[in-house]
């Protein structure tokens, strides 16, 4: 995490139960709303072509289902339920993550140099120097969301906290943000620890969860990185740290704390036309060359909507199908992280379902759009 | 990730295929030189790698490192075939020929043609293969991981039959868990202790079964239980799964409850793929995402400590043999400049131990090619040439049983591999393909064609038919124990040379009774099983191909099961065999050969699981007697 933990540890924001399940709540929100971007681009990519590419996004991708997985089981593990089905938690993209005092947006977008500077950025948010900088004032009119730069009214404030577009809110607190997704995490685990004292001091615990109901390794299918079980306070912190790190790489290393190169540094290997190896400094990969094809991209129509295909009715329906699909496959997920964790197994052959469905997405060309094909809307 | 001397398991180290030149390797002397860079070669580099040995390996395959880019090239290749077979994700190579099932028809002694790379010259020919790439037979393997039974070590004892290994179940068996672990064998112990195989009290299989097939226990709910009277014995059959060498659920119990972490896919990054089967269907040649293991496994971390060195491109020739001595001097192989030149350069390396893991067919090539017959006491090199007898059933069921679901094999029948009919004909297992009937017919390209052009189906309805009809086949293939003969034989003839003026091997091989009575029980089983299932049997075998024999005024097509083996098989002493149990050569005291060539028998399990347990045990063999011909040199890194 990014403060050290030697600076005195202020009031955590987290103070109920309640509070904590809903910062976890978001925090499921925020892993699953990059999978979409990444799922677009990485099957943009034309078949047969962009091999490096392709795995690098895939693996990234594949490690978003492991953090939103162990997302889960801390919320599992505290009483929490997961719930992927609620009205919002999929984002109405563009979506927004918080980037030191910026906002970015994280677009539905083919593979392309754009698409990676995003995911550069979704991946290594910059780091707070002090406790102070962890938040930054919210400035609602420079997102267009208010005039004045005030909090919008109430209705309005809650119905954005709910949808996923905007991520990096404080609860409660509208006039600030988390100035970073590694920010919001580390509060979770402060709220996590002040819980648990405050519990132990009553001759009690916070994990009352059902060990049932946790993922356990056997039934994830790893891409890199492992499954943690989340039974007390420290399994708890180390998921949420592989979370937060998985990304960026730990202690300003390349590799994370399960010797998987981070998120990060993955993606920069495209930028640099270089793969890392062991013992490389950050920036400066030195292993194999790898070979990105800017062009052997399906060119799909960014943040495509439903309403886009409204003069392709074949490809609409495809694109209906697939929505319904990605509900169903949410739902399957839910079930798994609701105490049949077996379901996840099933979801191996379901992503490959997903892949076929996408792919016939993005080789049709739209009519009234020109120059530009279709692809998954994710409008559930 | 496991780390592996401070780096990932599967990195192949970037450059290692060609970084090492002919030229250097030529100079001074290795520890160890290998031929081939296999399985069996893998693993003994890798094992004398670990004990601080310089090694050096020869492949005669295309120089290039096993990185993802180079198996997706293969798997592309594969995709765009025309005819899958288990050479077509591999480039044509003149200077390093491979069988190709393809090929199989019988040269005519009298006008020799060299079209193709096996020469066979009688009426019954085999198409079986074995493939020559960095990686070897392991680049087409299906992955069934089976053990042999405690009997098939004691055959001639036992029933009076075949050849007794010098070795038993349990002088292998801690080989057996080591190969294991090493392949990533996902079984349960539960399904495996049967006809007296058995494991160490608490030994649990790296990882968990692979699940049985919705189409295993559709043939399940017919088979379980079923009787079949067998030489006076009744056996109870039932549908089990087999061991596979393929990453499926890691079991948390294994090694004293440490667990098991799965290798995934090899290559010069860290690409994080394959640790898990994902059902592709595509087992055979390649799995696309590399859940099966194949040698580059191992490879990439003997190749990663420093001391052991590659040379590929470089086609073993010639052994070069100390006519004082006896002892080898060193190996003569040609390195070519690439596949499309017949180019080459002669050099000789030089160990002081030499180890040929270069596969049945080409390790005997090549002694025989090097005229050691001639001092070996034996006279079997090349003799005793075995594969397993494959006799394929096929019938339609009655009810789409979802054919084309799950790995290649996931189950089969394994009663009848064992039991005191062994006396008198041959054992089996059965495997149930979950590929349909493309082993037998070449569905379902087959399907189509017939859909297509003769029922002149299209759209919808051919859609619905074609999955409706492929759904519904059932191939059961039975795998029969082929014991060693001495007329079935490799030898080599000057009139067939490859590219590079290498002697090509001259394969004889007929299907003995013994098997063919197995074989015509298997087929009446067939019969009963398909009759209980209520399927349709459209087996049918032709009598004027290649694979065609006759047995009892039937006849049958046997089909070559790339299981190669006994070449050079092992024994108690310098007249009965060509290696002793450590598989060192009798007759050249420097010299190891290993590999399936050493098996005296192969029972009814696939050799591969076995042949990794005997290059485990043999690499102790090797470490000790290089521990006794010279101190380990010092490596520096």
């Amino acid at each position: 995490m990014s403060v050290s933990e030697s600076e005195p540890a202020p009031d955590p924001k987290i103070k109920t139960i309640e509070e904590l399940y809903d910062y976890l709540y978001k925090g499921l929100q925020l892993e699953h709303a990059t999978l979409p971007p990444y799922l677009t681009a990485l099957y943009s990519l034309r078949p047969g072509t962009n091999s490096d590419a392709r795995h690098v996004i895939r693996v990234v991708a594949v490690e978003e289902m492991l953090h939103l997985t162990l997302v889960a089981n801390v919320l599992n593990a505290v009483g929490g339920k997961p719930d992927l089905t609620k009205p919002g938690f999929v984002p109405n993209y563009p979506t927004r993550l918080p980037c030191g005092p910026d906002y970015f947006d994280v677009h539905l977008r083919p593979f392309s140099r754009e698409a990676l500077d995003t995911f550069l950025k979704i991946e290594k948010p910059p780091e707070a120097a002090t406790e102070q900088d962890r938040f930054v004032p919210m400035d609602w009119a420079a997102l267009g969301l208010t005039s004045d730069g005030a909090p919008p009214p109430p209705e309005k404030l809650a119905q954005l906290e709910e949808s996923g577009t905007l991520f990096g809110l404080v609860p409660g607190e509208p006039s600030k943000r988390f100035a970073s997704i590694g920010e919001f995490y580390e509060e979770i685990i402060r709220g996590i620890n002040h819980l648990e004292d405050q519990a132990r001091q009553a001759g009690k615990t916070i994990f009352t969860g059902d060990p049932a109901r946790q993922v356990t390794p056997e039934y994830f299918y790893s891409g890199g990185g492992d499954v943690i079980e989340v039974t007390g306070r420290d399994s708890a912190v180390a998921a949420l740290t592989l979370v937060a790190e998985q990304g960026e790489g730990l202690y300003g290393g390349i590799y994370d704390s399960q010797d998987e190169l981070a998120h990060y540094y993955r993606f920069q290997q495209l930028e640099k036309g270089r793969y890392y190896q062991k013992g490389d400094e950050p920036n400066e990969p030195s292993g194999p060359i790898l070979h990105v094809d800017w062009d052997a991209v399906y060119p799909v129509k960014p943040d495509i909507k439903m309403v886009d295909l409204s003069r392709d009715p074949e490809i609409l329906a495809a694109a209906a199908e697939f929505n319904q699909f990605y509900a169903t496959f949410l739902t399957n997920i839910n079930l798994a992280y609701n105490g049949q964790p077996d379901l996840l197994l099933k979801a191996v052959w379901e992503m490959f379902r997903m892949r076929d469905s996408m792919n016939r997405l993005v080789r049709n060309p739209l009519t009234g759009h020109a120059g530009k094909n279709a692809g998954p809307t994710f409008e559930l | 990730m496991m780390s592996y001397d401070g780096t990932d398991q599967v990195i192949f180290p970037a450059g290692a295929a060609t970084q090492t030149s002919a030229a250097e390797a030529a100079q001074g002397v290795w520890d160890a030189v290998i031929v081939g860079g296999g399985m069996a070669g893998s693993i003994v580099a890798e094992q004398l790698g670990q004990a601080g040995y310089r090694v050096l390996i020869l492949e005669a395959g295309p120089g290039k490192d096993m990185d993802l880019a180079e198996y997706e090239s293969y798997l592309s290749r594969f995709y765009g075939a025309v005819v899958k077979d288990n050479q077509s994700p591999y480039p044509f190579n003149p200077n390093a020929r491979m069988p190709r099932s393809t090929d199989t028809m019988p040269v005519d002694p009298n006008t020799p043609r060299d079209d193709f790379y096996l020469v066979q010259q009688d009426k019954y020919c085999t198409d079986t293969t074995f493939t020559r790439v960095l990686g070897g037979t392991s680049m087409h393997w299906e992955g069934k991981a089976l053990r042999m039974l405690p009997e098939d070590f004691d055959l001639r004892t036992k029933y009076n039959q075949g050849l007794n290994w010098p070795l038993n179940y349990d002088d292998l068996e801690p080989y057996y868990r080591k190969a294991e672990a090493e392949l990533g064998v996902a079984a349960e112990v539960e399904d495996q202790a049967y006809l007296g195989m058995h494991f160490p009290k608490g030994y649990v299989f790296p990882m968990h079964r692979m699940p049985l097939s919705y189409l295993d226990q559709t043939v399940a709910r017919g088979v379980d239980g079923m009787r079949v009277n067998l030489a006076d014995d009744e056996y109870t059959l039932q549908v089990r799964s087999f061991p596979q060498a393929r990453n499926g659920v890691p079991n948390a119990a294994y090694d004293g409850g440490k667990g098991f972490v799965p290798v995934g896919a090899v290559s010069t990054s860290q690409v994080e793929e394959g640790e898990r089967c994902q059902g592709n269907t595509n087992c055979v040649p390649l799995c696309p995402v590399q859940a099966k293991y194949h040698s580059g496994k191992t490879l990439a971390k003997a190749l990663r400590k420093g001391n052991v060195k590659i040379v590929t491109q470089a086609v073993a020739s010639k052994v070069e043999i100390n006519d004082h001595n006896q002892r080898v001097a060193g190996i003569t192989f040609k390195k070519y400049e690439s596949l499309g030149s017949e180019k080459y350069t002669e050099y000789t390396v030089e160990g002081a131990v030499y180890i040929l893991c270069a596969h049945a067919i080409e390790n005997a090539r090549l002694m025989l090619a090097s005229g050691m017959q001639d001092m070996s006491r034996s006279k079997l090199i090349g003799r005793n040439l075995m594969d397993h007898a494959y006799l394929l059933t096929w019938g339609l069921l009655p009810e789409p049983a979802g054919t084309m679901r799950g790995t290649t094999c996931t189950g089969g029948i394994t009663d009848l591999r064992g039991g005191r009919f062994r006396a008198t004909q041959a054992g089996f297992g059965v495997d149930i393909h979950n590929d349909g009937w493309g082993w037998a017919t070449g569905s379902p390209y087959t399907d189509l064609v017939e859909l297509v052009d003769r029922q002149g189906l299209r759209g919808r309805d051919l859609r619905r038919t074609l999955g409706n009809q492929i759904s519904r086949q059932l191939l059961l293939a039975f795998m029969i124990d082929l014991l060693p003969d001495r007329n079935n034989t490799v030898t080599v003839d000057e009139r067939y040379k490859d590219a590079l003026g290498n002697l090509k091997p001259v394969v004889s091989f007929k299907i003995p009774p013994y098997t063919m009575k197995g074989a015509a029980f298997a087929r009446k089983l067939a019969t009963d099983i398909f009759e209980k299932l209520g399927a349709e049997d459209r087996t049918t075998y032709d009598q004027n191909s290649y694979s065609a024999v006759e047995y009892e005024g039937q006849w049958y097509n046997i089909v070559g099961g790339n299981h190669l083996a006994g070449t050079h098989i092992m024994g108690t002493d310098p007249a009965n065999s060509v290696v002793d149990r450590d598989q060192h050569s009798w007759d050249h005291d420097n010299l190891y050969l290993v590999g399936p060539g050493s098996m005296p028998s192969i029972g009814t399990s696939n050799i591969s699981l076995t042949m990794a347990a005997l290059a485990f045990r043999s690499a102790a063999h090797i470490v000790k007697y290089l521990r006794a011909a010279k101190a380990p040199a010092v490596v520096r890194s």
